[in-house]
């Protein structure tokens, strides 16, 4: 049980933490604003149309109409910027779980439920049990493990559990069946369409694709570049279904960040080092702030091949 | 290194328990449903090499006679619904009176709609290839 819970706890930078923080609360309202727009839609939607989901009627959550819609509509874009910059970030990032909860069974609760979820839903749930989290700060927490590996566990068990569904409901006839083809006629961009030609192509791919969902929870026994190829291929997976069948699966991408070292990604550092000479003194002083927590290095201290790698080491002990 | 206390790893390894439990749960038995743990079954049918692919579309005639392509921005409805809710409307047509309406909500200064109709175009495929030829079929009318 010890090694479950070291495992589940593993220690990860809180610069980390932060980065990923912020990715997903910037997510929040690219998703929002530009690939679930259609949510707002519903606020127009008579009653009728509503279907509420098992978690609708158990709550028992009201019937959409323009004032809900609208009203988490704005809250949420409130909420998510203040979460984005790590401020409250216990406070608002419980209110920005709740109120994404709600966004989604007004999303899905009129006869079609997405899948690509999962990942996203269960990284708000986690990110608020963190707490303060600097930018750049290489001080490893287990609280901070915890929220990345529940959003890795959450990201591999929806490849892993979609290669379930498809022998429950297409049992292993699914493997030779035309369930591209019948993908790319209803959806297929000008990528896809030539592929209808290729039927053999597309069955090759079905036996791929099962294939790979049934193997991901190996990413979890891969260590370093092995790890980050595993990665980089789910993510070129989601690449080509977008090209070919335009399905974007993007809020599971965003958690699948959860696994990068996100902490070496600066943008703000890398503008300021950038803008920093051409910026009048008063104005770089001010833009610079606070200067990043950058570690020191010591005798001792063992030898780092690239920028960043400390913050993957153990402590010394 | 900032380290939990007991009582923080001990709730946390029951959270992971018990979400992963109804999970895989909802995985084995559930449903949509029950959103956020029901099966991930995007494209889990095996679809027949030889069966027809329907292509759904829902059309509105408007007062001067042109018809309108129904889509989530006129509307706020996307096709995926009326194919999840096909059921209804072909048991009872007259909900379609419901996409009038949110038409004539989106869309106030254009000509009300006179008729909406849930229309499935069957593309013939034989062998995995289309073979171009489809028939529609019209699943759902309504009319005022």
């Amino acid at each position: 049980m010890a090694a479950v819970i070291r495992w589940l706890t593993e220690p990860v930078p809180l610069g980390r933490l932060a980065a990923f923080r912020t990715l997903i609360y910037v997510y929040v309202i690219l998703d929002m604003l530009a690939f679930t727009r259609w949510v707002r839609g519903h606020a127009d939607i008579p009653g009728e149309f509503y279907r509420p989901l098992l978690v609708g009627r158990l709550l028992p959550l009201p019937t959409p109409g323009p004032e809900l819609v609208h009203g988490v509509f704005w809250a949420l874009l409130v909420l998510a910027a203040v979460a984005a910059t790590g401020r409250l970030p216990r406070l608002t990032g419980a209110a920005v779980a709740i109120l994404y909860f709600e966004w989604m069974i007004i999303a899905m609760s009129y006869g079609k439920v997405d899948h690509d979820k999962f990942g996203l839903l269960v990284a708000l749930a986690v990110l608020p049990t963190v707490g303060r989290a600097r930018h750049g700060d290489p001080t490893r927490s287990e609280a901070a493990g915890w929220a990345l590996r529940a959003t890795q566990l959450a990201v591999v068990a929806t490849y892993f559990l979609a290669a379930w569904a498809k022998l429950r409901w297409g049992g292993l006839d699914w493997l030779t069946s035309a369930t591209l083809t019948w993908a790319i006629i209803r959806r297929g961009t000008f990528l896809g369409e030539p592929l209808l030609h290729a039927p053999w192509l597309l069955i090759a791919a079905q036996f791929g694709i099962v294939i790979f969902e049934l193997l991901s929870p190996l990413v979890f026994v891969l260590r370093g570049r092995w790890r980050y190829a595993a990665v980089g291929f789910f993510y070129s997976f989601h690449l080509v279904s977008f090209a070919t069948i335009s399905i974007s699966f993007m809020p599971h991408q965003a958690a699948m960040t959860s696994f990068l070292p996100l902490e070496r990604v600066r943008p703000v550092v890398w503008l300021r080092g950038w803008l920093g000479p051409r910026l009048p003194d008063w104005l770089g002083q001010r833009a610079g702030g606070r200067p990043a927590r950058h570690p020191v290095a010591v005798a001792g201290d063992p030898a780092v091949d690239r920028p960043g790698e400390r913050a993957d080491r153990p402590e010394p002990q | 290194m900032e380290r939990l206390p007991r009582h923080g790893q001990w709730w946390r390894l029951l959270v992971t328990v018990v979400a992963a439990g109804l999970l895989i749960a909802g995985s084995l038995w559930g449903e949509d449903d029950h959103f956020p743990f029901g099966p991930f079954k995007m494209y889990a049918s095996a679809v027949d090499p030889d069966a027809p692919a329907e292509d759904t579309r829902v059309e509105g005639v408007d007062g001067t006679g042109a018809v309108v392509l129904i889509t989530p921005e006129n509307t706020g409805i996307r096709r995926a619904e009326f194919e999840g809710q096909l059921g209804r409307f072909r048991e009872d047509p007259a909900l379609l009176s419901t996409v009038a309406d949110a038409y004539a909500s989106r869309n106030p200064t254009a000509p009300p709609l006179q008729e909406v109709r849930i229309v499935v175009r069957w593309h013939e495929v034989r062998d995995f290839e289309v073979t171009g030829n489809w028939t529609d079929e019209v699943v759902a009318t309504w009319r005022p």
